[in-house]
């Protein structure tokens, strides 16, 4: 018989050679095979495929592909400690920075607070935030005379600030520094005529404060600082240790782990 | 310590103990990779890939053969591999002879323990079937290689390719056909396996 075999027969006959057919196919196929010649020519080319197939030589691995903790992401399990050291070294260096800072700023906020009780102790008058602006701007008006405008800007305005200042640093005023020169200090261009009156004109508030410091040296001293240096000595100490001990428990906890993968 | 041990163990993410479960498999999963592939880097490259996956996914093991499983991995880190040359096709660098030119069989994969005539037997009819492999569709290969060169089951490859029996069973007798088609242009190369193979037919 010279029938051409199916490709429903091909499957069979490849399930056939792996013993992958029950009994009765297995006597039904065998009894074709004994008579019908293409599908025997058939079985024998897929048996010599199968046997070139496994005739192929097993290499072996070139090398081996054990996994390190690299290669899957693993981390050492760090001791329960590491956290709390850790987050004791930040703190601590936080807090320090902060003393610092507010050490940094205190005497600067003294200083700026300062001119204002300097200045209503000088011109003894007014004491308000709003005086001086109120000054500054009438003083290039006054061009002329600023000496002459000091003066009754003194007498007017001496009453109101007499409770607070004392009359004695109001007395010598008006020759040492007017209330005008304050303003013509800040706006000094426009206060070109001071020698006409004698008065010395400071050019900031800096050095007027320094000419009128005798009286308040004691007021000026330099500030203590908010922070004592014992508490950034200790939040220094703290962040250092926490810091060392955190690492040396990582560093061991590395070891232990890199040691035990090898 | 026995294989459900180790894979136990390994799914509880000891890495030494599924190291061990590489050591044992590592030959078998590259020359899959290697027939399917048909390069000996990407296939060490692919094999990598596999156990990496297979570390990883290991906990959605829930048993059966650790062998199906693990083909699974690496045949699907070859695919990934070929779907990657085929978006970028590359040039393979071969090795080159003492003229400079490319060396077309892959000689360097040889067994070094053969006797020359071996090699050179061993190397062409390697070479013929490595050929006649390249040319079979990737899924055909997958099953032919499985079943025929790792001696796997139908129920195992199934489980690898995840694919139907009915599906291996008509795609193994596809590829087998294609591959007698295709290595019957290599006949001249080959008389000495198709000797024997004729032969063990005859007894």
């Amino acid at each position: 018989m010279t029938q051409t075999p199916s490709f429903r027969d091909v499957e069979k006959l490849s399930a056939y050679l792996d013993g992958q057919l029950k009994p009765s196919e297995i006597a039904r196929l065998e009894s074709r095979l004994q008579t019908e010649t293409q599908l025997a020519s058939v079985l024998k080319d897929l048996r010599q495929a199968r046997g070139l197939l496994r005739q192929l030589p097993q290499r072996r691995a070139p090398r081996n592909f054990t996994l390190t903790p690299k290669m899957v992401g693993q981390k050492p399990p760090l001791p329960r400690t590491y956290p709390v050291f850790r987050f004791a070294t930040v703190l601590a260096t936080l807090l320090l920075f902060f003393t610092f800072a507010t050490n940094f700023m205190a005497p600067r906020m003294t200083q700026i607070a300062a001119p204002y009780p300097y200045g209503i102790g000088g011109s003894g008058g007014g004491g308000g935030d709003e005086e001086p602006a109120l000054q500054m701007e009438s003083a290039p008006a006054e061009e002329p005379a600023p000496a002459e405008a000091a003066e009754p800007a003194l007498e007017e305005e001496a009453p109101a600030a007499e409770e607070p200042a004392a009359p004695e640093l109001l007395a010598p005023e008006p020759t040492q520094m007017p209330p005008a020169a304050e303003d013509s200090a800040r706006a000094a261009p426009t206060v070109a005529p001071s020698e006409k009156s004698g008065v010395q004109i400071v050019p900031t508030t800096e050095a007027y404060a320094q000419q009128t410091a005798p009286e308040g040296a004691e007021q000026a001293q330099p500030v203590k600082p908010p922070i004592g240096t014992t508490v950034q000595i200790v939040l220094a100490a703290v962040a250092i240790l926490s810091g060392l001990i955190a690492l040396i428990l990582r560093y061991t906890a590395i070891r232990k782990w890199r040691a035990k993968a090898k | 310590m026995d294989e459900p041990a180790l894979i136990q163990e390994a799914q509880r993410g000891d890495l030494d103990s599924f190291n061990t479960l590489v050591l044992n498999y590592q030959d078998i999963l590259f020359n899959t990779a290697l027939r399917i592939m048909g390069d000996q880097d990407a296939a060490a490259d692919a094999t990598q890939e596999a156990f990496i996956s297979a570390f990883r996914a290991i906990k959605s093991f829930r048993g059966g053969s650790f062998k199906a499983w693990l083909m699974r991995t690496v045949t699907n880190a070859c695919y990934d591999e070929l779907r990657r040359q085929k978006r970028r096709p590359t040039t393979p660098l071969e090795p080159e002879t003492d003229d400079g030119e490319e060396m077309e069989n892959p000689r360097w994969l040889a067994d070094p323990s053969m006797s020359p005539e071996e090699e050179v037997e061993a190397d062409d009819l390697e070479h013929a079937i490595q050929h006649c492999l390249d040319e079979l569709p990737t899924e055909f290969r997958a099953v032919v290689v499985l079943t025929d060169i790792q001696g796997m089951d139908y129920k195992e490859v199934a489980s690898a390719v995840r694919v139907p029996l009915g599906t291996i069973k008509s795609r193994l007798a596809r590829a087998r056909l294609r591959m007698r088609e295709c290595l019957q242009g290599f006949w001249e190369l080959l008389p000495t396996a198709f000797r024997l193979e004729e032969e063990s037919l005859r007894t």
